[in-house]
């Protein structure tokens, strides 16, 4: 036998296999990206994505934990309106009866998506303006601009609600939140204190200020005119930033822009003529988009609110939601001033399974498709009938106002100036109505708080004076483990 | 190289046949005088061979000059004889107690156990249990140093609890490396990727038919892990299958029948104490009576709601396997059916599975193979809430079997069921929000289906004797759906939901392997090679909402509403790797490992990581002064040690990019900031010494080993927690940031400790001691919480504690003067709870009202949640055909974090254990449970983890006690049957343990590094009793 025959036999079969092998090398396979995201690096590519990214704006109010419809739950079942049921955590049991830590999940999430909601809107506005010659419209971009700063503004606003002491509690002194006015892609700029509460809301009212200046006046047909911000949306949310701070001057000022000098009462000038409904069922009904709904965000089969998280889920008893929370038969629902006639008691259902009152105001099951209300007219002609009536005492306008929503659902109940034996009868009446007419729309803790009254309790559950730890909630533990200028509110 | 040229031409030369040829023949028998039939017989060099005939004889012819014959056969040690002059040998082989000639299964190869110098602890497949089991991996508990393997409750394929040294990361997977006869292969839960819709376990280790494993090699240091690079640091499990054998034919059916019943229930009470101890809440809490007897109709109930959820489940298993072969063809073929019920109603197993492998070697140089295996699987199940991320869904049979209140039942006295969802509650006057379990059981769904396929091919080339070159390419394709379907005659609604998951991998792996000796004393074994991975998940599905009408109860049914799910994502590893093993004189070994990864998670520039390891051995036995001092009675000692540094990429395929996902917003879709990545992203790297020695006594009658390990995990991968305020997508940016370490020592012993004639006692111990310490974590070094299903706190990552070690709030039982709960802040100040009080939280001191304590300021380490030692104990005792096996397993040294307690002892409608009993009152100030108030969530732990359900989680198990006996021989020759074994089996027999809920190793969230050890709201273990019989034909 020949060796080196044989060798090369094998090297030739060896060769061969190499050969074979060579081509299979699939090292291109190494470069994967994600098919159902796309890159920051083309985020801001072409004037779609850029419309897109704005509607991610208007889409993060939707975070379960904000107006999807935690925020709006939260702060209502702090008050005395509802009782829990079931007594299941997870579900604002502790929100309810005032129990809250800093680590618990009510604490940081609603922190979280509000922070979520701000850094988007930064990062947005930081991208139109390096983006300017994607958009190719400098109108288009103020404008966009604007949006950002009203949802951001929106934003800053409802976390102050929760998380700091009211404006009035030494006119804005205490500490409020951190201001962050950046965009933060990644992780740079950790540590920041919190500015004082009149920090936080000069800036809201700049943010609103330069959106009400950019918005447009109309958005063109009535969809986009509740579900998009326009100039009546900016001013009406100032009038309750203006409130909330006790800025009643202000607020008529700001108001007069949208509210006509008499009845009925209706936003004149150029922009969307908002008014009353003739029928407040129809403002809680399909389309959702009236004259009334000043700002609502949309909800749709595709795109609805999930269980556990929508109002509708914790107010509907089954089947068309989990009935955590039933109205409380003491509160409001036992008051003289709201009538067994009252238009608005159809928002409430005597439930025959345990003879409970339920609110159902978003009747809609799963899929909770029932627009999120966030600012109606109603809540404006309130506002400014309160600052009428706190500035002016008692003021026929202030009753006018108060008459105007009242009235529409309860005609029979319309108030005399002289059915006011004093001012401070007036702002009673005006703020009870707001109890019966906002029920459920997220405004009764920031009622309480922002005239630093109690809370008042419900059930088993004490009230809440305003100088106790638990009438605001702690700084989350997460920001205070990780941000060491932060400062966590007294008590906690 | 010229020289080397000349050494391999003379290998090469002394190997060519020489021409004269002798016949030889015999008989084998074993120790017992029984024939050994299908015993390998050949002369080593030389083509061919033969083997013995049913009557153990054997024939051969051999060439003149040959010096030796060589006798191997399973299970029995491999003996050579010196061949004389005579032309008849007759060898009695000896069983195979000398495990130091077997071949170890390494990474890409095999090596002879004497020469390896890394840690690899082997299980051999047949000593695997058969007992109603989903996967091989449930099977490995206390079978191995080192190797830590629990079930996490009586979930059917929940995958178990599965650690080699510990916890070796804290975010990525801890779970080993699992290779099936060289095709790494997926692990992990693989039915419904949403974990809102993962309510049926289904491990994907379930595909492979325990009954197939012909071996585990389990790599635990860095050097015999090396060579899988960044994919080692929790170690590897090397699985290889069966395949048949030279000689004759072989029919094997193995088949059992079992039953499981749930072990250790707690005791509850019954429906005249519900009623007593909740009206005395309700009464402290201010209220008349709320929970009647007759609440039904008026009707005395008493339901033991265990009874209507849990159950004796019946699980048979069928297994017919061929094996056989010749010189040049092998081939093993198996089938199997099995079928098993949970404990758990509605909570089923069922398996088809069957495997093909073959080889055949074309000449004496080209082989060819595949291994294809095929199964069939269903799991069906119920929200157990018993897997991880569940423990506090309300649809949680383990906790509705807690909860349900006693004094209502499933059913009204019409027989209609009492309610859906939610149950109904009669007359009582608190409304009970969770459902109706036998409701749901009986009218719901939850299905997984999975099929997969894993197949190979590979070929082999033997171009000259000792170089080896091999080419496998493997496919693991699984498809996985899932359904389930909430009944609207519950929930008055209606829900199906269905999902395909689809994860499919290719891997290609060529090597080349060459074995040579140099003057016979350098021997070499090289290995180079090269492998390319590509896996693929996809996965789609929709549910389906607000039934039409009750009619409808399938996908295809009519629904008011949709919503759809889909999710790809790939990734791709490419690596080159080599090894070189040299053994001097056959006593100093050395070996070094080199691996280069390249993986698509990573950012360009960050791709490329290079493993390594290095160990060295020396076999002091072989030594010239072994012989004379010790080596009388150490006839086998080696000392041996490692150094390396491996890797652990399991991190999400894009988590180094920064990405904006898309949504809808009304009828317009949007994007929106979803993902902060960070481009500098790499592996954890671990780095492992590995010291030991292994010894045999008395001729190897006893074998032992020891080892001390250090690992230093370095670069852990952590989501670096951001401010909130920043408002980065879920507060937390991967990043390579803290290091964690384990320490600990190893011991193991096995040998004979009697043999008689008729009887015989082998034993083997394992036992591990341990310690990880967290070292650095991110920025600050701040704590990460481990949340049970992202709601309970009673874990805490810090550094100087071991991972995930138990946290809680200091309590100190009940205050004699009030029945208050006493809690102890940080400070040392003693405060009480009283539920409903205005000023809930005074001091114990003097009442003043105080602040609440919390977790984080107050919460105190209280244990690692990882156990200090564990290990465990086997032992065969053999008396003529009879044998039982004992096997024991025990851990302990860690803590248990017991959540289920404080749900047994809530103050809400839910039904208490009877521990609450002994409750505080004015007759009873020694009371252990606080004053009863109706509602109080807060005395005993349900809204903050307390001190009070911390336990001790030690214990020592029987886990399996088996009694077989092998029918005689003689019997069964008249049938043709080679043999018969029969057996019984008890699993999970008795538990040792001071734990008070129903078993210590019970783990709600699986596998978690963060958060393990807790048992919250979990179903108990089985306890299982089988009947079997293994017959060979």
């Amino acid at each position: 036998m020949n060796t080196m025959l044989f060798f090369r036999k094998q090297m030739f079969i060896v060769s061969v296999l190499a050969l074979l092998l060579t081509p299979a090398c699939r090292r291109e396979l190494l470069d994967q990206a994600p098919d159902e995201q796309i890159s920051d690096a083309t985020a801001f590519d072409t004037p779609d994505r850029i419309e897109k990214l704005r509607f991610g704006l208007y889409d993060a109010l939707k975070a379960p934990s904000m107006y999807g419809s935690r925020f709006m739950v939260y702060s209502d079942i702090r008050g005395e309106e509802f009782l829990n049921e079931g007594m299941q955590t997870g579900n604002g049991l502790q929100v309810w009866n005032h129990s809250l830590d800093a680590f618990f999940p009510e604490v940081t999430e609603v922190w979280t998506a509000g922070y979520a909601i701000i850094n988007g809107c930064n990062i947005f506005i930081d991208g139109i303006q390096k983006n300017k010659a994607v958009l190719h419209n400098d109108q288009l971009a103020i404008q966009y601009e604007a949006e950002a700063k009203f949802i951001r503004g929106l934003t800053y606003y409802c976390l102050l609600t929760l998380y700091a002491r009211p404006y009035p509690d030494g006119n804005g002194a205490k500490p409020g939140l951190i201001l962050r006015l950046l965009p933060e892609p990644g992780s740079s700029n950790k540590n920041q204190s919190r500015t004082t509460v009149a920090a936080v809301y000069d800036q809201i009212l700049e943010d609103l200020d330069f959106a009400r200046d950019n918005l447009p006046l109309n958005r063109g047909n009535d969809y986009g005119n509740t579900t998009l911000a326009h100039r009546n949306t900016a001013i009406a949310l100032k009038t309750r930033v203006l409130l909330t701070m006790g800025r009643y001057q202000d607020l008529i000022t700001e108001a007069s822009t949208i509210v006509s000098a008499t009845a009925p009462f209706v936003a004149t000038g150029q922009g969307v003529p908002n008014a009353l409904q003739d029928d407040i069922l129809r403002v809680f009904s399909s389309p959702y988009t009236t004259l009334e709904n000043i700002f609502s965000l949309p909800n749709t089969a595709a795109d609805p609110l999930y269980l556990q998280r929508a109002a509708a889920s914790y107010y509907n008893p089954p089947p068309n939601g989990l009935g955590d929370y039933s109205l409380n038969p003491n509160g409001i629902l036992m008051d003289a001033a709201f009538a067994a006639t009252d238009d608005r008691r159809q928002f409430v259902f005597d439930n025959p399974e345990n003879n409970k009152p339920y609110l159902i105001k978003y009747p809609t099951g799963t899929p909770h498709t029932d627009y999120v209300p966030v600012i109606r007219y109603a809540e404006v002609l309130l506002n400014l009938s309160e600052a009428h009536a706190r500035t002016a005492g008692l003021s026929q306008r202030a009753v006018d106002l108060l008459n105007a929503v009242r009235g529409r659902s309860n005609p029979a109940g319309v108030y005399a100036l002289s059915d006011f034996a004093s001012a401070d009868a007036l702002i009673a009446a005006i703020l009870k109505e707001r109890r019966i007419e906002l029920m459920g729309e997220g405004f009764r803790s920031n009622d309480c708080t922002r005239l630093l009254l109690p809370i008042p309790g419900k059930g088993n559950i004490a009230t809440i004076q305003p100088n106790d730890t638990r009438y605001i909630w702690p700084i989350p533990s997460n920001e205070l483990d990780t941000n060491d200028f932060c400062e966590q509110n007294p008590g906690y | 190289m010229k020289q080397l040229l000349c050494l391999l031409a003379l290998a090469w030369l002394s190997a060519l046949p020489a021409l004269a040829q002798r016949a030889i023949s015999g008989k084998v028998t074993n120790t017992d005088g029984e024939a050994l039939a299908g015993v390998t017989v050949i002369s080593p060099g030389q083509a061919g061979g033969t083997s013995t005939n049913e009557a153990g004889i054997y024939q051969i012819s051999v060439p003149g000059d040959a010096g030796v014959l060589r006798f191997t056969y399973t299970g029995y040690q491999t003996i050579e004889l010196a061949l004389g002059t005579s032309s008849e040998y007759n060898p009695v082989l000896q069983p195979n107690t000398n495990t130091l000639q077997e071949l170890v299964v390494v990474g890409y190869g095999t090596q002879q156990k004497r020469d390896i110098t890394g840690n690899i602890a082997t299980v051999n497949g047949d000593d695997l249990p058969d007992i109603p089991a989903q996967s091989f991996d449930q099977l490995l508990q206390g079978r191995a140093t080192g190797v830590n393997v629990s079930l996490p409750n009586g979930v059917l394929n929940n995958p178990p609890v599965f650690r080699i040294r510990g916890i070796n990361s804290i975010s990525l997977s801890s779970y080993p490396l699992i290779v099936i006869d060289g095709m790494p292969s997926f692990t992990g839960d693989i039915s419904s990727p949403l974990p809102a819709f993962n309510f049926t376990a289904h491990n994907v280790l379930s595909g492979l038919n325990p009954a197939d494993i012909e071996s585990i090699d389990i790599l635990k240091d860095a050097s015999a892990a090396a060579i899988y690079g960044s994919r080692a640091s929790s170690g590897v499990v090397l699985i290889t299958t069966k395949n048949g054998h030279e000689g004759s034919a072989r029919v094997n059916y193995d088949a059992w029948v079992g039953w499981s019943q749930p072990a250790r229930l707690p005791n509850m009470l019954n429906a005249q104490q519900y009623v007593k101890i909740k009206n005395e809440g309700a009464h402290n809490a201010g209220l008349p009576d709320q929970f009647f007897l007759d609440s039904i109709n008026g009707q005395l109930i008493d339901t033991r709601w265990f009874d209507h959820i849990y159950r004796t489940g019946f699980s048979h298993n069928q297994n017919l396997s061929f094996s056989g072969g010749g010189a040049r063809t092998k081939y093993y073929i198996s089938l199997e059916y099995t079928e098993q019920e949970g404990i758990i109603r509605k909570n089923n197993f069922e398996r088809l599975g069957g495997r093909f492998n073959l080889s055949h070697r074309f000449g004496e140089r080209f082989r060819v193979g595949t291994n294809m295996a095929y199964s069939n699987i269903e799991n069906q199940s119920t929200g157990t809430g018993s897997v991880p991320g569940q423990s506090f869904y309300w649809y949680g049979m383990g906790r509705l079997a807690m909860t349900s209140p006693p004094n209502v039942g499933p059913y009204l006295t019409n027989g209609d069921y009492n309610g859906g969802w939610p149950l109904g509650s009669g007359k009582n006057l608190q409304s009970f929000i969770y459902p109706n379990a036998v409701a749901l059981l009986d009218r719901d769904r939850f299905v997984n289906q999975a099929r997969q396929l894993q197949a190979s091919v590979f070929a082999e080339l033997e171009p000259w004797k000792g170089l080896l070159l091999k080419s496998q390419y493997s496919r693991m394709d699984i498809g996985s759906d899932d359904e389930f379907y909430n009944s609207p005659l519950n929930d008055d609604f209606g829900y199906i939901y269905k999902s395909l998951l689809k994860n499919r991998r290719w891997n290609w792996q060529n090597t080349a392997g060459y074995d040579f000796n140099i003057a016979n004393r350098h021997a070499f074994n090289v290995l180079a090679g090269n492998e390319q991975q590509y896996s693929e998940v996809n996965y789609f599905g929709a549910d389906r909402y607000g039934a039409a009408d009750p009619f409808f109860a399938t996908f295809g049914g009519n629904y008011l509403g949709n919503t759809v799910y889909g999710q790809d994502s790939r990734n791709f590893l490419y690596s080159w790797f080599g090894r070189v093993s040299y053994a001097f004189d056959q006593k100093y070994l050395l070996t070094a490992n080199l691996r280069q990864d390249e993986y698509s998670a990573f950012a360009p520039g960050h791709r490329t990581g290079t493993f390594w390891g290095i160990s060295g051995g020396w076999i002091l036995s072989e030594e010239a002064f072994w012989e004379g001092a010790v080596g009388e009675w150490v006839n086998y000692f080696k000392l041996r040690g490692s150094y390396g540094e491996v890797g652990n990429n399991s991190v999400g395929d894009y988590a180094a990019l920064s990405l904006f996902g898309s949504g809808i917003y009304g009828d317009n879709a949007t994007f929106y900031f979803s993902q902060a990545g960070n481009p500098n992203l790499s592996w954890e790297t671990s780095k492992k010494t590995d010291i030991g020695f292994q010894f045999g006594l008395l001729n190897d009658r006893l074998q032992g080993e020891y080892t001390w390990f250090k690992s230093l995990i370095d670069g852990l991968l952590l989501q670096a927690p951001q401010p909130p305020s920043l408002g980065i997508p879920n507060n937390a940016i991967a990043a390579n940031i803290g290091s964690m370490q384990n320490t600990g020592h190893e011991f193991g012993l096995s040998g004979v400790i009697l043999q008689k004639r008729m009887f015989s006692w082998r034993s083997t111990v394992n036992l591990t001691f341990m310690r990880n310490e967290v070292l650095e974590l991110s920025a600050g070094n701040e704590d990460i919480f481990g949340y049970t299903a992202d709601f309970e706190l009673a874990n805490i990552t810090r550094v100087g504690e071991s991972a995930g070690s138990i946290f809680a709030i200091p309590t100190q039982g009940v205050n004699p003067e009030n029945g208050r709960r006493i809690f102890v802040k940080a400070d040392g100040t003693l405060v009480q709870y009283q539920h409903l009080d205005d000023e809930p939280w005074t001091l114990v001191s003097n009442g003043l009202p105080t602040s609440a304590p919390s977790i984080l300021t107050d919460g105190r380490v209280y244990g690692p949640a990882l156990p200090k030692w564990f290990g465990g104990w086997n032992n065969v005792f053999q008396y003529g055909n009879l044998d039982l096996n004992l096997e024991f397993n025990f851990a302990g040294g860690n803590y248990v974090y017991n959540g289920s307690k404080a749900g047994l002892r809530d103050q809400r409608w839910w039904n208490n254990h009877t521990d609450v009993l002994d409750r505080w009152s004015e007759s009873n100030t020694s009371g252990s449970i606080p004053r009863l108030v109706y509602g109080d969530n807060v005395s005993n732990g349900s809204a903050l983890p307390i001190s009070e359900n911390v336990e001790k989680a030690d214990f020592l198990r029987l886990r399996n006690i088996m009694l077989g006996y092998q029918l005689p021989a003689a019997l069964l020759s008249r049938a043709h049957i080679t043999g018969l074994r029969i057996y019984v089996n008890v699993n999970n027999a008795w538990l040792l343990t001071s734990y008070s809920g129903t078993d210590p190793e019970v783990s709600t969230n699986g596998n978690s590094n963060q958060a393990p050890n807790v048992d919250r709201n979990t179903a108990p273990m089985a306890r299982s009793y089988t009947i079997g019989l293994n017959l060979n034909l």
